[in-house]
């Protein structure tokens, strides 16, 4: 396994044929999709098809643990959101009480739609992390043409978050051992007592750049002014072709967008009234 | 005229001014410094996100407020760049969607960029040495996070469809509040901790770009 800043990547995976740029295309591209679907059985179905690609990737699939806690408090949100604080309603047909509060089937119909939407793009998201390295992410920002410093400015900002956290591991120890010890201690406490992390956190920073600075000097690297306008190769693109296979799958995920907008609002599909699942959920909440 | 006493000793007026001669141009530390800002926020900021969440990138105590304001303050439009762009990281760590960490960007840009101003068109000493340099912060945050939350409650949440009316108040408060809180914690012994360091560096803005 290669280690990345979220986790780990499969050392070996067929994911890797696969252009990067491609990967960051379907995670813009795709990430697009729930929005126009409002029948929560398809965006389910999309949510099982990236979990399909995650296992075809070879992703350690209990990566997905992390991101359960993340699935039930956003449901939590949407509920408290929806439903507890939906509101008095009349139209709305109400279904019961829960602890007085009124629950409406519209506003349960809503929530459902709404969850159901979110949850690929989680999905989608932890796809794309969990099976992109720093240098995938960097390639296909080149291959995208933007400009050298924007990519090295985002490189050098994840290469920084992974120090930022070895840092503050190492600050955490050294105050551990000078007795420094939260546990037991109440929650603004610990929350005052964090800053004595940022402030070294930040120190350290301060002194790395000034390091960087330096060194990307000495190796003739220049932002701003005639150095800066040397053409230099990227190396790093001399690493990954764009394949035929890469091209066909750009214009798959390109296609089936086109196809969802065509059907969305040229034939009504995917809205709620074509939902399968919605009417029966209504029928069994109603007249339970 | 300096004394034994007053000798070292920069006034607010003094750490904005630029010297008769004093030539300040962008260099490779501003690129650099944006990275490791960069850097830093995304990890701060994630913590915060994933300790307090309230749902949907809105947090009850968000730390990376402290990384978005001060950064912008010390480090002029490399701050503000940093501070608009960190958050759409940390949030993505937190499940936080694509596309509405990405709506966000604005109230961030907005978060970032009001201190920075408000310490430079007031003249305010960084070190808050005085009780004007705190009026200028906390005015600063409070009119910026209550902006960030005006815009991304009401036009991001709700464009996106993910509160209800009803719902609206508790995000608004969290957002204003989470950064607020936060903000006050930390921002201020940031600043009266490092600020006399960071003004003698070669990184530190004067103005806006160096």
């Amino acid at each position: 396994m290669n280690k990345t800043l979220l986790g780990y990547v499969p050392e070996r995976s067929p994911i890797y044929a696969i252009h990067p740029f491609v990967k960051l295309f379907f995670l813009l591209v795709a990430s697009l999709f729930p929005l126009f679907i409002s029948a929560p059985e398809w965006n389910f179905g999309l949510i099982i098809f990236v979990l399909l690609l995650m296992l075809y990737s070879r992703i350690d699939m209990r990566i997905m643990r992390i991101y359960v806690p993340v699935a039930i408090s956003m449901a939590s949100i949407i509920f408290l959101a929806y439903v507890v604080l939906g509101g008095f309603h009349p139209e709305f047909i109400e279904i019961g009480r829960l602890l007085g509060i009124r629950v409406y089937w519209e506003r349960i119909r809503d929530a459902i739609v709404v969850y159901f939407r979110i949850l690929p793009m989680i999905v989608m998201m932890v796809f794309f992390l969990n099976t992109s390295r720093e240098r995938d992410v960097i390639v296909a920002m080149r291959t995208l043409r933007i400009p050298f410093v924007v990519t090295y400015v985002f490189a050098m900002a994840l290469r920084a978050a992974g120090m930022v956290i070895e840092d503050f591991g190492i600050v955490r120890q050294a105050e551990q051992a000078r007795g420094f010890d939260t546990h037991g201690k109440s929650l603004p406490y610990r929350l005052r007592k964090y800053v004595m992390y940022m402030i070294p956190l930040f120190a350290l920073s301060l002194r790395r750049a000034e390091e960087f600075s330096n060194a990307l000097i000495a190796r003739g690297f220049a932002f701003t002014g005639p150095a800066s306008k040397i053409k230099r190769a990227d190396y790093v693109l001399t690493h990954y072709r764009f394949t035929r296979l890469d091209a066909v799958l750009t214009a798959l995920i390109g296609l089936a967008f086109s196809a969802l907008l065509v059907l969305r609002y040229g034939f009504g599909w995917f809205t709620l009234d074509r939902s399968v699942f919605l009417p029966r959920l209504e029928d069994l909440l109603l007249h339970r | 005229m300096a004394t034994a006493g007053n000798r070292g000793k920069i006034t607010a007026e003094e750490i904005w001014a630029v010297a008769p001669g004093e030539r300040r141009q962008v260099g490779v530390i501003h690129i650099v410094l944006t990275a490791l800002l960069i850097g830093i926020g995304f990890v701060v900021g994630a913590f915060g996100s994933i300790s307090f969440p309230l749902g949907f990138g809105v947090n009850f105590f968000w730390t990376g407020i402290a990384v978005q304001q001060v950064g912008s303050i010390w480090f002029g439009i490399w701050g503000v760049i940093a501070g608009t762009i960190f958050p759409f990281f940390s949030n993505a760590i937190a499940g936080t969607p694509f596309y509405v960490s990405a709506a966000y960007i604005p109230a961030n840009l907005f978060q970032a960029f009001l201190p920075a101003f408000a310490f430079r068109y007031f003249k305010g000493d960084i070190r808050l040495n005085k009780g004007r340099d705190f009026v200028i912060l906390i005015s600063a945050m409070v009119i910026s996070s209550a902006v960030g939350a005006l815009w991304s409650v009401l036009v991001v949440l709700r464009s996106f469809g993910l509160l209800t009316t009803n719902s609206v108040p508790l995000f608004l408060w969290g957002w204003f509040g989470g950064n607020v809180v936060a903000g006050l914690v930390f921002n201020i012994i940031l600043l009266k901790a490092l600020s006399g360091v960071v003004i003698r560096s070669t990184a530190f803005v004067k103005r806006w770009l160096a």
